[in-house]
């Protein structure tokens, strides 16, 4: 399925900017500034584009003969698993020219410390949004309040805030079965986020019960329940939060509007910050302008290129959709790791090819169009061979035969065969016209036309001499018979 | 052709086609050692052209060139297809509109020229079977039988198996001009059912000819088992001398024990390597099957009369069995047709290929299969498709690229993004 590709893609995609960002952002016991000229060495933007595109080719061939190699990998879906191969291998075909240094050192890196939440906030800094001159209320933007990107404990936390605005659980079903349409998660997954999101819903009722003695959910959680079950979520999995919700459930409370109001005022604040975040953006000292916010993005100078050859107006909006995209990716396999759906080396290898894809496809746009292979070969061109062998032979044999005929003793029954032929295709000719007569009446349309016809046999008597198939006299009898209709 | 019947062939076939030039056409294949022309005659609405979609048939006789039968029945055919399409017979002018016919009356006429000079009325039973060099046309076929039955073992290739065919044949030197004509003749053209003409007994042979084990009597059955006894039934049927259980052998001592309802496997009957009728099937993607007309082969001239009456619907019925199985079109998303494009399907362990307008007709008895096109650097499709006796099926494919499944990924990606923004409209 085309969105299983998309989904693994996405996911693999983000996790090449994860790690490349943590090489910078992520204190590791062993980083090094080796690692990291290893690393740098491998993506920099110095090579230049022809090297880049090259190698993508090779690694495209590479490609073939790895994916032979390619053991299944451990993965839900069978056409996920093959296209996880194939970009594995791919990956493979790319690592084959690393050194293998840089494997071992990225695994010791990209250990996922989710204690630590602050690290994934500075991880998230490196591409921030703002510094792109993106519109702040930009509906597309995924974003946290205070500007910076979204983590995956973000997300978790963003949806139950809307579901506990909204009061609407149906946010969650439609996000999450988007996204196991997509692909992007699976099953499990769905039930890992259900989970994590009851979790932070319920902390939210907690936290605003407590605060505004608020208590219980809403009925909702009643049909949430239902529906989870109806999911076939896992039940085992389900029972705290149910059994919290039941308590609080005998608990209902209004304050429905005390809700509504701190939606509102949540909204204003969001709508007063645009310019704290700017300036928190350069308070944290990115040095850059918001232009060269895509400095960062270097590791990928393909992507790079790719955005900056959409710098005219019309482009502003792809290129927007386009680094928000990146970014999300990015945020979303970071949880995909975190729920252990891939390992990081996986992540890492995608990622590293995220830029060679992104450079095939760009040679592709630039309009090296793939040409197809030439299979017209044997049928064209051995008709134009054979044409021409044969009139060659045609008129060879014509000589050979005007050389036997001389000889031969049938000269004589030749001769005496004319009347006899000529009345045959005199014949012949005569019910060719009879029925061109005939079919044209039919057919309603105009008499044949005598001349037109004679002139086409004539060519057609001279072409079948010269191709030996039928001898001058033949012919000549033809030809005299057709002129005297 | 000189000599006095090859002059009667030729003024046979002139006639044919000055009576119906717009359905005709003449043409040569090539010459004869001895620099007779192979001559065929096409027929078909658009003489001279290969309509896309429609499919190819030929009829090949006297390859031995004492066999006759053949040789006459195909100038009988010739005219009677010509006769009858202007007469109004409807089954024959949708035949020629929707089938390009090709008769070759002989492919051996020095063989044939040999056969005829013997004087008096009873030929020889071996004089002029073989070409003017002595070759038996009919053993003088690249042997693909052999490769076939080592790749039925280790694995390997099920379909046109003379690798860099062209230059194989030019430079194969033990190659008759005769075989190395036709062997261009079926590269040339897309073949798609064929049968070749023989005399000295009555019975439809299909393949394969050559048996597995070597032994001279074993049945050889291809992946198109079912399909080929099909067809030669449908020859056979027709033929009431051909498909009659209580007519004797043709000759005392004959083992016809292989003959059934008319039909025969060629191992069965007996194992002959190097024919054209399995090379046929090997090397392209046309479908032979090899008829047997005549006790005698070369009967007396008031004879052939019978023997065209014996043999005229079989003849035209034989030619309609093209019109079966599936066939269709094998093309880009953009519509542009994928020539060579592999057409397989499930359970036969033989495909067909795409000609030149990707264009492709696989024959196949009535059934449910499963049929699938794929091509290098395309996503493979496959369709199911309930098979009627006829007519043929219509299947189209339309292959994506993996270079367009990329881009299709790429865009569905955004898709996904808005989607998502516009859900959690942060």
């Amino acid at each position: 399925m085309a969105s299983k590709h998309v989904g693994v893609f996405v996911l693999f995609q983000l996790l090449v900017l994860n790690v490349v960002s943590q090489t910078s952002a992520f204190p590791t016991p062993t980083a090094s500034t080796d690692d990291k000229t290893v690393y740098n060495r491998q993506l920099t933007e110095e090579r230049p584009l022809q090297e880049q595109i090259a190698e993508a080719d090779s690694v495209k061939a590479a490609l073939q003969s790895a994916e032979s190699k390619r053991s299944a990998a451990s993965k839900d879906a069978g056409s996920e698993q093959d296209d996880f191969t194939m970009l594995k291998s791919l990956a493979d075909g790319q690592k084959s020219k690393e050194t293998t240094e840089v494997p071992v050192k990225k695994e010791d890196q990209y250990v996922p410390d989710e204690s630590d939440s602050t690290k994934s906030r500075r991880l998230a800094e490196d591409y921030d949004s703002t510094k792109n001159g993106m519109e702040y209320d930009d509906p597309e933007s995924f974003r946290q309040v205070d500007g910076t990107p979204l983590t995956a404990e973000d997300i978790v936390q963003k949806i139950a805030n809307k579901i506990y605005e909204e009061d609407d659980r149906g946010v969650f079903d439609r996000i999450v079965s988007k996204l196991l349409k997509l692909g992007l998660i699976t099953d499990n997954q769905a039930d890992t986020l259900e989970y994590q999101v009851a979790e932070a819903l319920q902390d939210l009722i907690t936290k605003n019960a407590k605060n505004n003695e608020i208590e219980g959910a809403e009925s909702n959680d009643q049909e949430t329940r239902g529906e989870q079950d109806d999911q076939g979520s896992d039940t085992d999995a389900w029972e705290p939060p149910r059994r919290r919700y039941n308590e609080d459930e005998d608990e209902e409370e209004e304050d429905e509007d005390e809700v509504e109001d701190e939606v509102d005022r949540d909204a204003e604040e969001e709508g007063d910050t645009p310019d704290n975040t700017w300036d928190k953006g350069t308070e944290e000292g990115n040095e850059v302008s918001p232009e060269d916010g895509l400095q960062d993005l270097q590791y990928f100078p393909n992507f790079y290129r790719l955005l900056k050859s959409l710098d005219s107006e019309q482009d502003t909006q792809e290129r927007e959709t386009l680094i928000t995209i990146m970014k999300t990716l990015i945020d979303f396999v970071k949880m995909m790791v975190k729920y252990g759906t891939i390992t990081p080396e996986e992540g890492v290898s995608y990622l590293e090819n995220l830029d060679a894809m992104i450079a095939m496809q760009t040679k592709n746009k630039l309009g090296k169009s793939l040409v197809l292979p030439d299979f017209a070969g044997p049928n064209g061109k051995n008709l134009d061979e054979d044409d021409n062998t044969k009139a060659e032979a045609a008129k060879m044999q014509k000589e050979y035969e005007n050389l036997k005929d001389s000889t031969k003793e049938d000269q004589p029954s030749t001769e005496t065969n004319q009347p006899g032929k000529s009345e045959t295709y005199l014949e012949a000719i005569r019910k060719n016209i009879e029925w061109l007569k005939k079919h044209n009446k039919d057919e309603g349309k105009d008499d044949y036309d005598l001349s037109k016809l004679k002139d086409f046999m004539d060519q057609q008597v001279d072409s079948y001499i010269e191709k030996g198939i039928i001898a001058k006299d033949e012919g000549d009898t033809i030809k005299r018979i057709y002129s005297s209709l | 052709a000189s000599g006095k019947r090859g002059r009667e062939l030729r003024k046979a076939l002139v006639s044919v086609w000055l009576q119906c030039p717009t359905i005709t056409r003449i043409y040569t294949i090539g010459e004869s050692f001895e620099g007779r022309e192979l001559l065929v005659l096409e027929m078909s609405d658009n003489p001279g052209t290969h309509e896309p979609g429609e499919p190819e048939f030929k009829y090949i006789a006297n390859m031995h060139g004492n066999e006759a039968v053949g040789r006459e029945l195909l100038i009988y055919l010739a005219q009677y297809l010509c006769n009858q399409y202007q007469q109004g017979n409807e089954t024959i002018i949708d035949l020629i509109h929707n089938t390009r016919i090709h008769l070759m009356p002989s492919m051996n006429p020095d063989g044939f020229e040999k056969a005829a000079s013997q004087p008096g009325e009873i030929k020889d039973w071996f004089v002029g079977r073989s070409n003017a060099q002595g070759v038996d046309l009919n053993r003088n076929f690249p042997d693909l039988d052999r490769i076939i039955y080592i790749n039925e073992r280790e694995g390997g290739a099920n379909n046109h198996l003379l690798q860099n065919m062209k230059k194989a044949v030019d430079e194969n030197t033990k190659l008759a001009p005769e075989t190395k004509s036709v062997i261009h003749w079926i590269m040339d053209i897309p073949f798609v059912l064929s049968a070749n003409l023989h005399g000295g007994d009555v019975v439809a042979n299909y393949p394969y000819d050559e048996t597995r084990t070597g032994s001279t009597h074993e049945y050889s059955a291809s992946p198109d088992d079912v399909m080929f006894k099909s067809l030669a039934r449908a020859y056979s049927m027709y033929n009431p001398v051909m498909s009659d259980p209580q007519r004797p052998p043709c000759r005392k001592n004959d083992d016809d024990s292989s003959f059934k309802d008319g039909i025969t496997n060629g191992g069965a009957w007996y194992s002959v390597p190097g024919g054209m009728q399995d090379f046929n099937y090997l090397s392209s993607n046309c479908f032979e099957i090899t008829l047997e007309l005549s006790c005698d082969k070369f009967p007396n001239e008031d004879t052939l009369k019978n023997y065209w009456d014996q043999n005229r619907n079989s003849l035209v019925n034989y030619i309609e069995q093209v019109h079966r199985g599936v066939k269709g079109f094998v093309r880009d998303l953009q519509g542009n047709p994928i020539s060579n494009a592999t057409v397989s399907v499930e359970g036969i362990d033989h495909d067909m290929t795409t000609a030149k307008d990707g264009d492709y007709w696989r024959l196949l008895a009535p059934g449910n299969y499963k049929v699938a096109a794929s091509a290098p650097g395309y996503l493979t499709v496959i369709k199911k498709v309930a098979v009627p006796y006829s007519p043929a099926t219509r299947v189209d494919f339309e292959l994506e690229s993996l270079m367009e499944r990329k881009e299709e990924e790429r865009e569905e990606l955004m898709d996904w993004w808005k989607m998502m923004s516009e859900t959690l409209n942060f």
